[in-house]
């Protein structure tokens, strides 16, 4: 038997690769593309109102320079609106951490080994996380009424489902050796999450956590739009009534908000987890 | 004296601890010899019972330790300290906050939280890592130290135990060869010292028998040997490493290797010949 013979009879997968294994990529490929095109099709996709309305935009672009909020007295309260923005999101954001904290551990296998408790508390995660945030809002304007309150809870009930699936995720891939390490000296099940599990898991929950507040600021912008306090509500009204002048002075000072939330949380970031890097999400 | 009988562990269909029978007086220092997959890690991990037997008992003086559970459990775990290959520190905790874990089960659930531990405990946490010459590595980060450091802490973390066994599951196979002889003396010292039961998984039959008062040989999750260490022939040892490749790689040695790493030679030379 020559070399080539028995290498091809060890490993017939290399030497014959299966149909699947041969045209899966290009078959996959033509199937996106497909459906791209079939996508663009259904919606009255044309390149046309593209170029007719890219003079539109040119032109809202251009009444947007300068930025000018009309009045000191009026950037000041927009300033105060952004100012709330951002309440509504730490506040919805943060508290949604907390409340998800046990949710997560409850959900993470190897923490709670019961199948039905991890069962129910995914897929309840999963359908709370399943609506957004704006949808949220709008449930919650009716039960609180208008104003930032709702907007507070909106965030936080949609957050919440995030979270506890993200931190359950982050406590099942923790590292199992220190576990065993606090196991084996005689400790109980809370030294275990605290020792064992919490130091490892609380720097990427952390960054998730941050990443989130910033994400989150510019969520609490859109259920603004809808009354659930914070700027949103002075940005719709602006567009509505032609103000590009204002709609650019708020749309800068949102991005400045955000900048200046990533630096913080960056820093922060950095102080709790030290030189390694932590991947969010 | 601990007194293991037929204890079995089974993953799946495959045993990996295969009726063991072993009686280890108090302050035997043994050494558990054989190659990866021989059974002596999971061993060591069912006497502390971070695997649960599939058969047989484990006995240590009137107790049976095989059926224990809940608080009588984790009695016998800090009774038991384990030093594991990887070390098994909490990464991010300070190393002194790691060697008092070794006080959680005594120490009340709710100040160990906390980590209001007593002065007492503080104390004899700092004099065991000044034992051991890292006393000043004790505000460290526990993942900033080097291996041999690293296992020092867990020693350390195992003395607060006050444990009447030390397990030690490959306590140096991550370990450079100055570290290993570090650790192994500590591991002795407290053997002799205090008196200490220690039972050490090791690979390497020069440093098990130059530190051990017993060799107990495993293969393929059988105890294959038991005895002292001068008692171990060359043959014996041959046949304790040797028979267990053969049977992984399911050929006698003599047909396979020969021919394998001639062909492997040969290749390797053309393609030096070939980049030149």
């Amino acid at each position: 038997m020559t070399e080539l013979e028995r290498l091809k009879r060890q490993h017939p997968a290399i030497f014959a690769p299966s149909i699947g294994q041969r045209f899966g990529g290009p078959i996959a490929a033509g199937g996106i593309a497909l459906s791209l095109i079939g996508g663009l099709w259904h919606l009255g996709f044309s390149p046309g109102r593209i170029v007719d309305g890219m003079g539109q935009l040119g032109t809202m672009i251009g009444l947007m320079f300068p930025p000018d909020p009309g009045s000191f007295a009026r950037a000041m309260i927009y300033l105060n609106a952004l100012g709330e923005t951002v309440a509504i999101a730490f506040l919805g954001t943060f508290a949604a951490a907390i409340l998800a904290m046990p949710l997560g551990l409850l959900a993470a296998k190897n923490v709670v080994a019961n199948r039905i408790v991890h069962f129910l508390s995914r897929r309840g995660l999963d359908s709370i996380r399943g609506v957004d945030t704006l949808i949220w809002a709008l449930i919650w304007i009716n039960v609180v009424g208008l104003g930032p309150f709702a907007g507070v809870l909106a965030i936080l009930t949609s957050d919440i489902g995030t979270f506890g699936k993200l931190f359950s995720e982050a406590i099942e891939a923790a590292d199992k050796r220190p576990v065993e390490g606090v196991l084996s000296t005689g400790a109980g099940p809370l030294h275990r999450i605290r020792f064992g599990i919490l130091p490892g898991v609380f720097p990427v929950m952390l960054g998730q956590v941050l990443y989130y507040f910033e994400s989150n600021t510019r969520s609490a912008t859109i259920i603004g739009i809808v009354g659930a306090g914070g700027i949103g509500l002075h940005l719709a009204e602006q567009i509505r009534t032609l103000e590009f002048g204002h709609v650019a002075f708020i749309v800068l000072s949102i991005l400045a908000a955000v900048a200046v939330i990533d630096a913080i949380s960056g820093r922060l970031r950095f102080a709790i987890i030290g030189k390694r890097a932590v991947p969010v999400d | 004296m601990l007194e293991i009988s037929g204890l079995t562990k089974r993953f799946g269909t495959h045993a990996a601890v295969n009726a063991v029978s072993l009686s280890v007086p108090a302050g035997q220092f043994v050494g558990v010899i054989g190659r990866s997959g021989a059974g002596k890690s999971t061993l060591l991990r069912l006497i502390n019972r971070l695997e649960e037997p599939s058969g047989g008992s484990i006995r240590f003086g009137d107790q049976e330790i095989s059926t224990l559970s809940g608080r009588a459990l984790r009695a016998w775990r800090a009774r038991c300290a384990m030093v594991f290959q990887q070390f098994n520190l909490v990464g991010r905790l300070d190393v002194l906050n790691n060697v008092l874990l070794g006080r959680s089960f005594v120490v009340p659930t709710a100040r160990a939280l906390l980590k209001l531990w007593s002065v007492d405990d503080r104390a004899a946490a700092l004099s065991a890592l000044e034992q051991l010459d890292i006393g000043l590595l004790a505000a460290q980060r526990a993942e900033t130290l080097s291996g041999g450091q690293q296992q020092r802490v867990a020693i350390a973390r195992a003395l607060l135990q006050e444990p009447d066994i030390i397990l030690a599951d490959e306590p140096i196979a991550s370990l450079d060869p100055r570290n290993s002889r570090v650790v192994m003396d500590a591991l002795r010292q407290i053997n002799r010292e205090l008196g200490i039961t220690v039972l050490c998984n090791m690979h390497d039959l020069d440093v098990a028998k130059a530190y051990c008062d017993r060799l107990v040989g495993m293969a393929q999750g059988r105890v294959v040997f038991d005895g002292l260490p001068e008692a171990l022939t060359e043959d014996e040892a041959r046949e304790l490493y040797g028979l267990e490749a053969a049977d992984v790689l399911d050929m006698t040695p003599e047909t396979l290797q020969p021919v394998a790493m001639a062909a492997e030679g040969r290749r390797f030379a053309g393609r030096r010949a070939a980049a030149h």
